[in-house]
């Protein structure tokens, strides 16, 4: 009987298939290919839950279902690798894809737009793309379709190609991203090179062959003189670039806010389930390969650490409601980023599904937000918008509080697990690793106040006090197609934090924790009970869980969490503060110098155009220059010295007798002494 | 036989097309080069040959005629097609009847002619990769400078004769050298062998019989005759820094003829250099690796460079053109099965992708009348199925997977970082450090987009902007079409490069080490 | 027996007088007739030698030499008759149209 795995290729096909049918069809459809991309993603996520069930049945599947390279030892094939993480990571992509598909039929149809068919084509391809890429089982595989995740954000960033803003965003983010799958590329080459493989699972996949080699059971083919443990920290540090690059980690951060440009559905989609989760979720995939690597792990952590509390700063000062959220999704990425680098596996996980749920939904909530204010997306022109669009406001608010970490929406459950596993692993770790995840630790603390106060700060401006300009007084309505996705994610953003409870779990016993139970029973060696072992492993991660002085485990547990909740409570309670009541002010200036800078988003734009254009452009002018006057001179210098030539040596041919005459007797007497020498006659 | 019955069919054909009215030349010349094709489609199909022509692998569709006797050699009318040089008359096959149809709209003066030409051509070139004796393939060779002198010539831009006799002049040239290479390496086998063709020429080789001549040391005359017959393939890839007469030409030259020039031309360049220096000399090939090598990276680094410095789109194609082929050299000169096959590969999958850029700045010049970044803006609302072309070319360019450049890419990726040719993983470094191309690659294609093809419509130039004929953007979808296909089912030409390449390894495992032997004691210090 | 040398001294004279003839006269009919004291020398050698030799080949040559000089002076002196034409002067220098 065909089950489950049997279809699960259609999983990513039925979209690629809404791709062509819309691109090449939408013209002719009511609502230009809308509808086959609907029911394509819903077919998606029907096969997807049935997938998730069959794995909640104990089964997984790791088989190649297409040959990319039938040659050598070990031919290159794309297979499926069906297991806990990636049931659960296709529901969300084919859920959150499913709503921002009925969101765009209110976003994009009903706003009149064109260019709709190729629209729906490039969602129905970007969903495809990021299905393909959950499923993959190989690494390589993995970044084919990490790069068509790229593409179809290029595509879509610039939907809107007849202004001048959408084409430059598309450009920028695929560039920097580029940059980053440069060093990817060069893991995965690296990968294949060191192990012969780049399968994700089964006892011939490059995290297990690692595992022997750094236990002394295997012989792997290390580089450049390094040993097995310092040349797999550079591997994994290579792919963790394209990690860094697609999720918009520091430094490769800058294209995702202006990324903005590009229509908010796709916001959505990009920043919740596709191309920015893609990256963290390559970490989770391959967690058992940096499980083993405690240097890798710290670089991890304090990237991500950094990033959450880099980010969050930025958001604070922002006017356009689109662009908080973008500094917010960089800085929860960087959460999930401080998850896997502190050994919270789950952790990361957990958060990496609450926050595609609550992203998702304040950017749907945004959009719903822009089309009542006809497109006009700074805070400062709206306000009130609470009593004239309740059910976004409520929806709206839900994900607020979930961003914002306030007990009991969803975003504090994951981001509690996240900070405790960050502090037991740095308080119990000895060394530097035991420091890096003690100040990634603080740093992520820290955002944590920030992360309160810009959502808050957001929800007030755009929804409460007086309207602050006509289109807010008068808002566009918004229908069915909005709201009905916006229900949906405000239920979950509220509730999804259920799939694990761990506090609750601490204190009631029978309060089971789903999550943690259905990833630590994964597969062999793809589990998350694998990876805690890989990780407190003396040989391997060398990372152990401590707790704080005189707390117990229960009790460091509900410390780490009150402590954050509180930060969390303190920065929401400024903003409310600062910008509660009818016509607020911006406080901004009280910032001073600091102001300016985080405006300026700490000039990492600056610098980074600089290399761009400053010094690569310069260095390939100069490059020009050179080939033109250096290389191609000598070229054409050749030719100028053989003209040259001849047009002296042609003088010789003077067209008077008497001179050829002479040069006939001198040649005469030339061969005849030439002649006489050689053959000794004086 | 096959081959012969191509060559007649393009040479007969480009006779009647010279005969026949400007009219119907156009059309009739699409028509006589289809028959090439469905040959060509006809031989991929039924293939079966194994190994590579040059040990003595099983070839097909070619013939070994006795033609001349020469002071004691035996010259021979030798062709034949293996693993490695089918892929590529495939290509030129497909690629000649889509310059014909792009040349619809562009050529229109003395058109007869031209096709003409271009026919003429296609049998050149299908004689270059099916030749088996030097002096067949080096007629051929040279045949084909004719009528791509003529071709820039005649229906090239403003400085059309400076272009065209830079290029000849310059080829023409590198051919000489390369033609004292090989020579100096046939005598220096003597008596071992008595003809031209080049397998008994590289089994002769591989056997050792490379000898002292007038006190010259066999490793000695091994390096130089590698080193003349480098340089003289070197100008035709182009490698840096012999690479100056290719944005020349390409500017000035037509676009269908830009499209030959870009598709198959350059590739004779690198597949002379697999047939003759890599696989006949492979021992000098690792001792020099080290420089051939960097001369690869520095293609693909200065070549992306300069092209992020142009305005003119054919010149940043034109560029790109040298960075690509930089790959190939890496490829080739790592020595691994990956390496090999991915250069070969990577040959093919260039072709497709170059000319379909070509095509696309062609059909967008034959509109626009400009090809400068900063004449137009905006043509995507204007022209959109070109332009759609033109991004998935662009993107192709940069190695987008699922597209062929990117299996091209890979291949020699994991080729040559695995490759041992050099200590110390160096061949790991220079590739890591040639891999930065991908970023540079997709800078300039993605500004010279942003500005020619998005924001608001513009033209400096006064002509009604709008989408181009049929039979201009047809082409352009076919090579889509094929550029995709062959990037998802690689195996459709890998499969048999790789078994051919297979040969080339074997040989550097036993009898090429000799020769390393030998020869890293004669240059000493060179390592 | 005259020595051969003698012959020798006297060709070497007669094809020196030749050279200067041809080295320092412009008139055209001058420089004829030098070319045909050099060809002369060349008779006077290949004469001698037959002598010398015993074998009449040398001589026979000689012969044919003649008869090529008088189609030689046939020739030039035509040429000459197309010079003074075209450039009214028989002097070689005036005629150099054929240079650079």
């Amino acid at each position: 009987m065909a089950g489950a795995f049997d279809f699960a290729p259609a999983i990513a096909l039925l979209p690629f298939g809404s791709f062509l049918v819309a691109l090449f069809l939408g013209q002719y459809m009511p609502k230009r290919g809308a509808l086959a991309g609907i029911i394509a993603t819903v077919g998606s996520l029907l096969l997807s839950a049935w997938v998730a069930l069959t794995v909640a049945g104990g089964e997984t599947y790791n088989e190649p279902v297409y040959t990319f390279v039938a040659m050598g030892e070990n031919p290159i094939q794309f297979g499926l690798l069906l297991d806990q993480l990636s049931a659960l990571m296709l529901v969300i992509v084919s859920l959150i894809a499913v709503l921002v598909h009925v969101f765009s039929l209110g976003y994009m149809n009903d706003e009149g737009e064109t260019g709709l068919p190729r629209y729906y084509g490039e969602l129905g391809l970007f969903t495809a793309s990021m299905l393909a890429f959950v499923m993959s089982s190989n690494l390589l595989m993995a970044f084919m379709f990490f790069e068509l995740v790229g593409l179809c954000s290029y595509l879509l960033i610039g939907f809107w190609f007849r202004r001048d803003g959408p084409p430059s965003a598309a450009k920028k983010a695929f560039l920097v991203t580029r940059f980053g799958d440069y060093f990817f590329l060069i893991g995965v080459v690296a990968v294949f090179a060191t192990f012969g493989t780049a399968q994700f699972a089964g006892e011939e996949s490059f995290p297990h062959l690692a595992e022997l080699a750094l236990s002394g059971e295997g012989q792997v083919t290390t580089m450049f003189g390094l040993g097995a443990e310092a040349w797999f920290t550079v591997v994994g540090l290579l792919i963790l670039g394209g990690v860094m690059g697609k999720s918009a980690q520091f430094p490769f951060h800058t294209w995702l806010p202006d990324a903005m440009e590009g229509p908010t559905p796709v916001s959505a989609l990009i920043h919740a389930a596709t191309m920015v989760a893609a990256g963290v979720y390559l970490v989770a995939r391959i967690y058992g390969f940096y499980a083993l690597l405690p240097t890798a792990l710290a670089v991890i952590a304090l990237v991500g650490g950094f990033t959450a509390l880099f980010a969050a700063t930025m958001g604070v000062v922002k006017r356009e409601i689109k662009q908080v959220l973008a500094y917010s999704t960089i800085s929860q990425y960087g959460y999930i980023m401080l998850a896997l680098g502190g050994g919270g596996y789950v952790a990361g996980v957990f958060h990496l599904t609450t926050h595609a749920v609550f992203k998702a939904l304040l950017f749907l909530g945004a959009g719903s937000v822009i089309i009542a204010m006809h497109h006009n997306e700074n805070m400062w022109d709206m306000g009130g918008l609470k009593d004239k669009m309740p059910v976004t406001y409520y929806a709206f608010l839900s994900g607020s509080l979930a961003l914002a970490g306030i007990v009991p929406f969803s975003g504090f459950w994951s981001k509690d697990e996240v900070l405790y596993e960050t502090l037991v692993h740095g308080i119990g770790t000895d060394g530097g690793l035991g420091v890096v995840l003690l100040l990634a630790y603080a740093m992520g603390l820290i955002a944590v106040f920030f992360t309160g106060f810009y959502t808050f700060r957001m929800v007030l401006l755009t929804f409460h006090g007086k309207p602050r300009s006509d289109t807010a007084r008068n808002p566009h309505g918004v229908h069915w197609n909005v709201k009905g996705p916006l229900a949906v994610l405000g239920v979950l953003a509220a509730t999804v934090g259920a799939i694990n409870l761990v506090p609750v779990h601490a204190l009631v016993g029978s309060v089971p924790e789903f999550l943690h139970d259905w990833l630590y029973y994964g597969p062999e060696m793809l589990n998350g009970h694998h990876y805690h072992e890989l990780i407190t492993a003396g040989e391997f991660g060398g990372m152990s869980a401590g707790e704080l002085p005189g707390l117990g485990e229960t009790g460091t547990l509900f410390a780490s969490a009150g402590i954050s909740l509180t930060v969390a409570l303190a920065g929401s309670a400024l903003a409310i503060a600062l910008y509660r009541g009818d016509s607020p002010v911006e406080h901004t200036d009280r910032l001073g110098s600091a102001k300016t800078v985080l405006f300026n988003n700490y000039y990492q734009d600056e610098y980074q155009v600089w290399l761009a254009q400053g010094l690569t452009m310069n260095v390939a002018r100069a490059a020009d220059k050179f080939d033109q006057g250096v290389v191609d001179g000598v070229v054409n210098g050749v030719s100028s010295v053989s003209l040259f030539g001849g047009s002296r040596v042609r003088r010789i041919q003077t067209g008077i007798v008497s001179n050829y005459a002479t040069l006939l007797t001198l040649g005469l007497v030339a061969l005849l002494v030439g002649i006489g020498l050689m053959g000794g006659w004086f | 036989m096959l081959v012969e019955l191509l060559l007649a069919a393009c040479l007969v054909g480009a006779v009647v097309t010279f005969v026949a009215p400007d009219r119907v030349a156009g059309k009739l010349a699409l028509g006589i080069s289809l028959l090439p094709l469905v040959g060509a489609l006809y031989m991929y199909a039924t293939f079966d040959g194994s190994g590579n022509a040059l040990f003595g692998g099983a070839t097909m569709f070619g013939e070994n005629v006795a033609w001349l006797d020469l002071a004691g050699y035996q010259l021979s009318y030798h062709t034949g097609l293996d693993g490695l040089s089918l892929p590529l008359v495939v290509l030129s096959t497909v690629l000649i009847p889509l310059a014909i149809l792009s040349a619809w709209t562009p050529i229109q003066s003395r058109q007869s002619q031209f096709y003409g030409l271009v026919l003429l051509m296609e049998a050149s070139l299908i004689g270059v990769f099916s030749a088996l004796d030097f002096f067949v393939w080096f007629v051929f060779w040279e045949a084909v400078l004719i009528p791509m002198y003529f071709l820039i010539g005649v229906w090239g831009g403003p400085r059309r004769k400076y272009a065209a006799i830079k290029f000849f002049v310059y080829t023409n040239v590198a051919s000489l050298v390369m033609f004292i290479g090989f020579m100096t390496l046939v005598f220096a086998l003597g008596d071992s062998v008595s003809s031209f063709g080049l397998p008994a020429v590289t089994q002769a080789i591989a056997a050792g019989n490379l000898g002292n001549v007038a006190g010259v040391a066999g490793s000695t005359i091994a390096l130089v005759s590698f080193v003349l017959m480098f340089f003289g393939f070197a100008v035709k890839v182009p490698i840096v820094p012999l690479h100056t007469w290719l944005p020349d030409a390409h500017v000035e030259a037509p676009t269908p003829v830009s499209v030959l020039l870009a598709g198959v031309l350059l590739k004779m360049g690198t597949y002379a250099l697999l047939r003759f220096n890599f696989t006949m000399l492979p021992g000098v090939a690792q001792d020099l690796a080290v420089f051939i090598a960097l001369l690869g990276a520095a293609s693909v680094i200065y070549g992306a460079l300069l092209a992020l410095a142009q305005q003119d789109l054919k010149r940043i194609v034109a560029y790109s053109s040298v960075s690509s082929m930089g790959y190939v050299i890496l490829g080739l000169v790592a020595y691994t099965q990956y390496g090999l096959g991915g250069a070969t590969f990577q040959m093919v999958a260039h072709g497709l992708i170059s000319g379909l850029m070509f095509m696309c700045v062609g059909v967008v010049y034959n509109t626009t009348h400009t090809r400068m970044v900063g004449d137009m803006s905006g043509l995507a609302s204007r022209m959109p199925y070109t332009v759609g072309a033109l991004i998935a070319g662009a993107f192709a360019y940069m190695g987008l997977p699922l597209m062929a450049g990117f299996a091209g890419e890979f291949f020699i990726f994991r080729g040559s970082f695995a490759s041992t040719v050099l200590p110390n993983n160096g061949m790991a470094l220079i590739t890591g450090v040639a891999m930065f191309g991908i970023v540079i690659v997709a800078g300039y294609l993605l500004f010279a987009m942003q500005r020619t093809l998005f924001g608001e419509f513009f033209s400096a130039t006064e002509y009604d902007v709008r989408e181009a004929a049929v039979h201009d953007v047809a082409p352009l979808f076919v090579l889509v079409l094929l550029i995709i296909a062959l990037g998802t089912a690689p195996g459709i030409f890998f499969e048999m490069i790789w078994n051919a390449s297979q040969p080339i390894l074997d040989n550097v495992q036993s009898g090429g080490e000799a020769a390393v032997e030998s020869l890293a004691t004669v240059l000493g210090g060179v390592r | 027996m005259v020595p051969i040398e003698y012959y020798m001294v006297l060709s070497a004279a007669v094809f020196c007088i030749g050279v200067f003839g041809i080295l320092t006269r412009r008139n055209a009919l001058m420089f004829l007739m030098s070319v045909e004291l050099m060809l002369n020398a060349a008779n006077i050698n290949l004469v001698a030698f037959s002598f010398q030799n015993g074998n009449l080949t040398g001589q026979v040559f000689s012969l044919f030499t003649m008869a090529l000089a008088a189609a030689e002076v046939a020739v030039g002196i035509g040429i000459i008759l197309v010079l003074y034409r075209n450039f009214d002067d028989v002097d070689v220098t005036k005629a150099t149209t054929m240079r650079w």
